[in-house]
């Protein structure tokens, strides 16, 4: 995702940073903007170099910001996550279990003249299913299996099993052209409907995007956006300082304050333990109930996130996602009673494993340490091991062998419980660590179900079961923030992605 | 002399293999690519279809055999992220690494000579105890700590520089004076103790009394001895800004070179580039070492060559 953090803010040790920060706000005077909006120009900095244009290949957060704008979906969502037709003349229906059925707009051409149609979307999907072609993006699209053409503006999704989420899955799958797709420079030679058509690319240096004259919607007030990818965020603030970058991604909450601009929104980044509810203390459920009370997660919210951060409603969802449970409530913070459920499961002075990885989340360190230390003031021996980020993804993934407690930022582009729960709640989920039947069967069935009501109950069902049974140690929700230069408007979405047509510059 | 520079280039590529075989097995050990490419809620099949796809899940030797194939054909692979061919990738930024680190051990090697000698005139006196000192300062300084201070200073509060990106020469000042840095100190400190060796030597003074001007005796006899220990250890600065130091100054500065290149091979494991970067990376100093072991004889005959 997008949302991660890079790892350019791990190799710095934080007083070094804390350093040059003062400095910064030491010498700090007035940031030359760049020459007023002839033709409205900006420049956004990412974290590093898309590694491909090819909108199908990857799933790499950068490479979204960039062919996000060049390339468009059959579905999208508006800025506050809800799914409407983008391609697509309307939202699809469902002509049988299997079957989603899309009617397209007409007359919409790519770059290149060829037009939008049936035809083009069947090729897509045949393109990125393709085994030989190694997308990385196949767990977006769950069990779509192919594409029909019904007739040239008509064309059925056809997947497996009976699959709600195909909907949702047409917003990550970005439409191409057949004939240049089978072009071999297809990666760095864009040609999509989007926006915006590429005009150059330094490899290594920097991408520029223009506004693509023969655009089919309106037309977008910044005319030409250059990316740059400065990967250390000291160097990313102060190219924004001085005037030289107008967006920058991943502001750290320490360094907002120094920023000229701003921009915030409730993202998609959950943080949460894992705990083991089948062997070692976690297994009794007062444990880890305490192990709840005793975390104090406003103050998570408010001093170690500087107020960039909400509590969650025991689920590590966000509340614009299928299947968030709204009726859910933090649990409290309360030591005294923590303290008192340990005494009762005779688990005062028991130790517990907490495993985390440090630089690949925000803070995630800083906030794995803090956890341990409110559950080490209720009375609890706490082992953390950092570990380096492949190592920590074995101990995840490890099926045979649960790690105890395991701290972890989820996010989930799909907006749709299906994502978190089958990686996590369910029976042969990479992060499981549970096993609970009725949790299982509670996922299984709404992964299956049509019925949008009754699938939406099942998954807010096992959200309840999960918070009842505190099954994880839920903790709190981060914002994205964003660095802009005075003169860039721009409202951040939900979702994450960086559309350029939804910015423009003050007058 | 060809058969020492011929012997100087066997060991070489013995050390070149060598290397090549410890990346691999290394590479190969503590990574996984898969983990590191797909989402972390991607399936166990997704993950395993992926790992089978780049042929990831064959015995460790068969991997070896069709890797060393595929080199001895210069073939060195394809980046796992960029999908494409390793070496086509790294020729691209190792323009700017070369840019970068000639410009640097240019400036590092005329400074440090510079600064050496003019300490070692007058051993004891103002000018040499405030360039010992600073030698020491420019030595202990970490370099990322450096360039943020640099642009800090030059474009966020002067606006003198931009921060990052190439460009126009402006943009490669910060990154040079960053890289070089440490180079100037070792170097000057290098030239200024050999320096105040050779100025004390008989011959200094047999040619101060024979009536050759102190400019002459300085800058030409003195300083060309005095040269061949700077020059070895130029030799090694420049391998250590291209192996090392440049990985530190191309991400602070965004510099699109090699060593950045690598930073990002290592964060994603994509590990066909990061094998590639590495072997280019030790011919190169093979090749430098080859070229400072025959420049050290050309400058003094009585280096026996065996």
């Amino acid at each position: 995702m997008g949302r991660k953090l890079d790892v350019a803010g791990r190799r710095l040790p934080a007083s070094l940073i804390a350093i040059g920060v003062l400095l910064l706000a030491a010498c700090q005077s007035g940031g030359q903007q760049p020459a007023a909006s002839a033709g409205a120009r900006i420049t956004i900095a990412l974290g590093s170099e898309p590694t491909t244009l090819d909108p199908l290949a990857r799933d790499d957060g950068n490479e979204r910001a960039v062919t996000d704008n060049i390339y468009e979906t059959l579905i999208k969502r508006t800025a506050d996550g809800k799914l409407e037709p983008g391609l697509a003349a309307a939202m699809p229906t469902q002509v049988n279990p299997t079957t989603w059925q899309f009617k397209l707009r007409r007359g919409i051409k790519f770059t290149d003249g060829e037009p939008l149609n049936a035809d083009a979307v069947v090729a897509t999907v045949q393109r990125v299913l393709d085994p030989s072609f190694k997308s990385e993006q196949l767990s977006f699209l769950g069990s779509i299996v192919g594409a029909k053409k019904v007739d040239d503006t008509t064309v059925d999704i056809i997947s497996k099993d009976p699959n709600p989420l195909v909907p949702a899955s047409m917003y990550w799958l970005r439409i191409v052209p057949p004939r240049a797709a089978h072009d071999p420079g297809f990666a760095s030679k864009p040609v999509g409907t989007g926006p915006y058509v590429l005009e150059q690319w330094v490899k290594g240096d920097h991408i520029t995007l223009k506004a693509n004259p023969n655009y089919w919607g309106p037309k977008p007030p910044i005319q030409e956006v250059t990316y740059r990818f400065v990967e250390e965020p000291g160097t990313r603030l102060s190219g924004l300082l001085n005037g030289e970058f107008d967006l920058i991604e991943n502001l750290s909450p320490d360094d907002a304050s120094k920023a000229p601009k701003v921009a915030t929104v409730d993202g998609g980044q959950n943080s949460l333990v894992i705990l083991n509810t089948m062997s070692g203390i976690t297994a009794d459920p007062r444990v880890r109930a305490a192990l709840n009370y005793a975390v104090d997660k406003q103050a998570l919210a408010s001093k170690l996130f500087d107020g960039y951060a909400t509590v969650e409603n025991c689920q590590f969802m966000s509340p614009d996602w299928f299947g968030y449970n709204p009726s859910l409530q933090p649990i409290p913070y309360d030591p005294t009673k923590a303290k008192q459920l340990l005494q009762e499961a005779n688990a005062i002075g028991a130790s517990i494993d907490l495993t985390s990885t440090s630089g690949r989340w925000l803070k995630d360190r800083e906030e794995t340490e803090a956890v341990a230390d409110y559950w080490r003031a209720v009375g609890l021996k706490v082992n953390v091991s950092i570990l380096e980020f492949n190592d920590y993804l074995n101990r995840l993934f490890d099926q045979k062998n649960r790690p105890q407690a395991i701290f972890l930022d989820h996010d989930n582009a799909l907006f749709d419980a299906s994502r978190t729960m089958d990686a996590y709640f369910a029976r042969g989920g990479t992060g499981t660590s549970n096993n609970d039947p009725q949790l299982t069967q509670l996922v299984n069935a709404g992964d299956k179900e049509l019925n949008q009501q009754a699938r939406l109950q099942d998954y807010q069902q096992a959200a309840k079961l999960a918070c009842d049974g505190s099954y994880f140690t839920f903790l709190v929700r981060l914002k994205d923030v964003y660095g802009l230069s005075k003169r860039l408007v721009w409202q951040p979405r939900t979702d994450g992605k960086i559309f350029v047509s939804e910015m423009k510059l003050a007058s | 002399m060809l058969r020492f520079v011929l012997q100087r280039v066997g060991y070489g590529a013995v050390v070149i293999v060598l290397v090549g075989v410890v990346v691999f097995v290394v590479t190969h050990l503590v990574t996984n690519p898969v983990q590191a490419m797909l989402p972390l809620e991607a399936s166990v099949a997704q993950r395993r279809a992926l790992t089978h796809q780049l042929g990831l899940d064959r015995p460790l030797p068969a991997q070896f055999v069709d890797y060393v194939t595929h080199v001895g054909r210069l073939d060195f692979g394809t980046s796992l992220w960029q999908r494409r061919p390793a070496l086509e990738i790294i020729g691209e930024r190792l323009p700017y690494t070369l840019e970068l680190v000639m410009v640097a051990m240019a400036v590092a090697s005329a400074l440090g000579l510079l600064l050496g000698v003019l300490a070692a005139l007058r051993p004891g006196s103002p000018v040499d105890r405030l360039l010992v000192t600073l030698s020491v300062a420019g030595l202990s300084v970490p370099q990322f700590w450096l360039g943020l201070l640099l642009i800090v200073l030059f474009a966020v509060n002067l606006h003198w520089l931009p921060t990052s990106g190439t460009g126009d020469l402006r943009y490669l000042v910060l990154p040079v004076v960053t890289l070089a840095m440490p180079s100037i100190a070792n170097l000057a400190m290098m030239v200024r103790s050999s320096m105040i060796d050779e100025l004390n030597q008989q011959y200094v003074r047999f040619a101060v009394a024979k009536g050759l001007s102190r400019a002459r005796v300085v800058g030409v006899h003195a300083l060309r001895n005095a040269s061949i220990p700077a020059l070895t250890l130029a030799g090694w600065e420049l391998i250590r800004a291209l192996a090392g130091y440049t990985v530190v100054v191309e991400v602070v500065f965004g510099w699109p070179g090699l060593g950045h290149l690598a930073m990002d091979a290592i964060e994603r494991q994509d590990i066909t580039l990061l094998q590639a970067i590495v072997l280019v990376v030790a011919v190169m100093v093979v090749v430098i070492n080859v070229a400072v072991d025959v420049l050290y004889k050309a400058i003094d005959p009585r280096v026996n060559l065996g």
